[in-house]
């Protein structure tokens, strides 16, 4: 019994791995097998990607519902659009660092105010502190531009040694050496939360996310758990808006508002949240969704919204979460 | 130190002009424009395939008001020029249109996907200056033909794209808002000197504050900022700020809300009897689509058109261009043009005339390039008046105007006192080329140093 269970396992690790490689090997062929603007969006969505890992750490992991991981998104964006304005720097490893980092310390200040707090009002108390950042944003223009937000040029990659060419197409630069920039970090990401979620500090975070005073009586330090959880979510999701800069071009504090912390809530629901890959899922069938509803019609708001609705409604596990049981079952009918 | 000359010579030297002739213009007989009756006969081999716009304005929210009507002024100049065959007379223009009110990150991933994916030949249209320097640049890196309808801001061509070489500008230049309302209420209201401002907090609300204050300062002599208010873009409720400005007694609002806002601003203004207590004067009163105004509005205000047009004006047949734009769009919509619409229309019909010339030169169907030089300099006679693209910014320019709002029994809602239109020419108001740039904009810079202050 114990055999074929052990060896039903180890099969489904062997086709969970095959049909991973399967999928990396088609993310890395996307530039030359679909057309600039797939790149494009496909960009945009393993960046979003990586916010909804970092934010379902929270969610998914630790039971915390946050409505302001928008300020790590626009932490990680502003701080590279500083950088340039007043350093004039474009390396996108130091944006990366910077960006990572200053999202890192905003994430551990909102957790200082946060962590002793959970459901509704950990919730409320992240959106209200979501929304200082982004009025500082939006009312010191003479810094942060405002509303027009600052522009980002194109920024070199490796240390200076990939670079947008004089008189280049700033389309190739970005659905090429720029995609494989993003595709390198979204994969060195889902590594990384995978090996997180998977630690017996993830497993401390489970608990907590269970039953948090039965993880206290065990010796889970419940706050400084969730504090670093928040540090570990809010660098991930800052480091997905400094990638997500240079593709957008400028910043601006739309990224700061509320409406992107629901965003990014969106994308996890979409996804399900129970799952380690639903928000990677639900992150890019968004992009695509929205991009799309906006395309193709001005009620794209109710597009969107009748969308919420009848997810919530009929898929209360999102997409990996209601898919993967019904692949799941008829792969042991098979 | 700048001369100092009275405020009446200081106008008759802008060459400010009132005006006078008053005419219904429901009563008048438009003759046929002259232009539909000659056929263009384009030279060379021209494909019949259709030829891509997209339109990107409001569709939605506060600003929508202010946005249908240009992507209306859109539709029926290409409905004219199809009428004809098309452009050439054979490229029928086919319109993909998208809702601005999505934000500006999304939009420019529209425009990347109108480029992309719909393969649009030309990107027209935006309303909000927060948009245009976004998009702008994406436009650029898409050599995508661009003909921006709005999105007025000076910082585009100042700072977001100094060098154009795609993206063109058709509507008036956005630092004349805050000059004609300056010139308006210093003719109207000489002796204020409190002035209260409430403005939408992004950069066309800076622009009209800046600009308002350098112009005044200059025709008034010492004016005094006694409030400042900077509600958010899409605001509809301002009570707090309708309060404050009371509060402060001035002798003046300048304010530049536009849309819906607008129409939510002057609608809780009149609770508080804001109108009886200071004399107002606005950047954008007639921007959205005129029924939106109701006749509770109170007349003897500055009811700005963004410097750009109001349907009424020229009157009757005195310029033909805007008797027949009226008639037509009325037969088609229903109701009057704005300048959103008149933009919009004229947008097209400058690339209408721009393939022509560019065809009659190299034959068959012109590439971009051709198409873009023949842009450049271009001066057409819109219903507008003369409309002129300067080639070293890419920025159109015509004679500036505003007035002052009247309840006529012709009309359902209000509209300009045409005995009190103030025209005044573009380069009376606006830096010329090759002035050096400044802070905050090239022609604040320009005012400050040559214009005189008047005693």
């Amino acid at each position: 019994m114990s055999q074929a269970l052990l060896a039903s396992g180890r099969l489904l690790a062997g086709w969970r791995l095959a049909v991973g490689i399967a999928i990396a090997l088609f993310l890395v062929l996307v530039p030359r097998l679909l057309p600039p603007f797939q790149t494009l969006q496909l960009s945009y969505g393993l960046i979003f990607a990586i916010a909804a890992l970092g934010f379902n750490l929270l969610l998914g992991y630790t039971g915390l519902l946050s409505f302001g991981h928008s300020a790590f998104f626009g932490v990680g964006a502003y701080t590279a659009a500083l950088l340039v304005k007043y350093m004039g720097l474009s390396s996108m490893e130091a944006f990366v660092l910077a960006g990572a980092l200053a999202s890192a310390v905003t994430a551990a200040l909102f957790g200082a105010v946060c962590v002793r707090y959970t459901r509704i009002f950990f919730s409320i108390l992240m959106l209200a502190l979501s929304q200082v950042i982004w009025s500082l944003a939006f009312k010191l223009f003479w810094v942060t531009g405002g509303t027009d937000g600052l522009r980002v040029p194109t920024p070199t990659l490796l240390g200076g040694s990939v670079a947008l060419g004089a008189g280049e197409d700033k389309l190739v630069f970005l659905t090429h050496r720029y995609y494989y920039y993003v595709l390198a970090l979204f994969l060195v990401c889902v590594g990384a939360m995978w090996v997180i979620v998977n630690s017996p500090f993830g497993k401390a975070l489970q608990a907590i996310r269970d039953n948090e005073t039965r993880a206290e009586f065990v010796g889970v330090q419940v706050r400084k758990y969730r504090w670093i959880a928040l540090v570990v979510s809010g660098t991930f999701t800052g480091l997905a808006g400094t990638l997500w800069v240079p593709l957008n071009g400028l910043t601006t504090p739309d990224i700061l508002y509320w409406p992107f912390s629901g965003k990014i809530v969106f994308f996890v629901v979409l996804g399900g949240f129970r799952t380690f890959l639903g928000p990677v899922l639900g992150a890019v069938v968004f992009n695509y969704l929205e991009t799309y509803a906006i395309g193709f019609t001005v009620y794209w708001q109710m597009v969107l919204g009748v969308v919420l609705v009848l997810l919530v409604l009929t898929m209360p596990a999102g997409l990996v979460g209601t898919l993967a049981p019904l692949f799941a079952r008829r792969r042991r009918i098979a | 130190m700048p001369e100092e000359v009275s405020r009446r010579d200081f106008l008759n030297r802008l060459g400010v002009t009132i005006g006078a002739a008053a005419a219904s213009a429901g009563s008048l007989v438009v003759p046929t424009p002259a232009e539909a009756q000659q056929s263009f006969q384009a030279k060379g081999k021209v494909p019949t395939t259709p030829y891509k716009t997209g339109h990107m304005t409001f569709f939605t929210g506060p600003a929508a008001v202010l946005g249908e009507p240009s992507y209306k002024g859109h539709i029926l100049a290409a409905e004219e020029i199809n009428a004809q065959g098309g452009l050439l007379g054979k490229r029928k223009i086919e319109t993909v249109k998208a809702d601005e009110a999505a934000g500006t990150d999304a939009n420019v991933k529209e425009l990347r996907r109108m480029k992309l994916s719909e393969k649009i030949d030309c990107f027209t249209g935006v309303i909000s200056s927060g948009n245009t320097p976004a998009l702008g640049p994406v436009a650029e890196e898409l050599k995508t033909l661009t003909l921006f309808t709005d999105g007025c801001t000076d910082f585009l061509f100042e700072k977001a794209v100094p060098n154009p070489h795609y993206v063109f500008r058709v509507t008036n230049i956005q630092s004349a808002d805050g000059v004609m309302a300056a010139i308006a209420a210093s003719m109207a209201w000489p002796k204020v000197t409190k002035i209260a401002h409430i403005h939408p907090d992004y950069s066309y609300g800076r622009n009209a504050f800046d600009h308002f204050n350098i112009a005044m300062k200059k025709l008034s002599g010492n004016i005094q900022v006694v409030s400042e208010a900077w509600p958010k873009l899409g605001t509809t409720e301002f009570t707090a700020h309708i309060t404050k400005t009371i509060s402060a007694k001035p002798d003046l609002l300048f304010t530049s809300v536009w849309g819906g806002d607008y129409i939510a601003l002057y609608k809780q203004a009149l609770r508080y009897d804001l109108f009886k207590k200071m004399k107002v004067a606005t950047t954008l009163a007639f921007g959205v689509v005129p029924q939106a105004i109701g006749k509770d509005h109170p007349a003897g205000v500055v009811a700005g058109v963004h410097a750009n047009y109001h349907f009424l004006y020229p009157a009757g047949n005195r310029w033909l261009p805007n008797a027949q734009f009226v008639k037509k769009y009325y037969d088609r919509w229903k109701e009057y043009p704005t300048f959103e619409s008149e933009g919009a229309y004229t947008a097209l019909h400058m690339l209408r005339v721009a393939v022509e010339k560019a065809n009659q030169l190299v034959g068959g169907w012109p590439d971009d390039q051709a198409i873009i030089a023949m842009l450049e300099g271009l001066m057409y006679a819109a219903p507008a008046g003369y409309t002129y693209i300067r080639p070293d910014n890419h920025q159109g320019y015509k004679d500036a105007l505003t007035g002052f709002l009247v309840n006529s029994p012709d009309y359902a809602f209000p509209v300009w006192d045409l005995k009190r239109v103030i025209t005044v020419p573009i380069r009376s108001i606006t830096a010329p080329p090759g002035y050096p740039k400044g802070e905050p904009t090239t022609t604040y810079k320009w005012i400050e140093e040559t214009w005189p202050k008047s005693a």
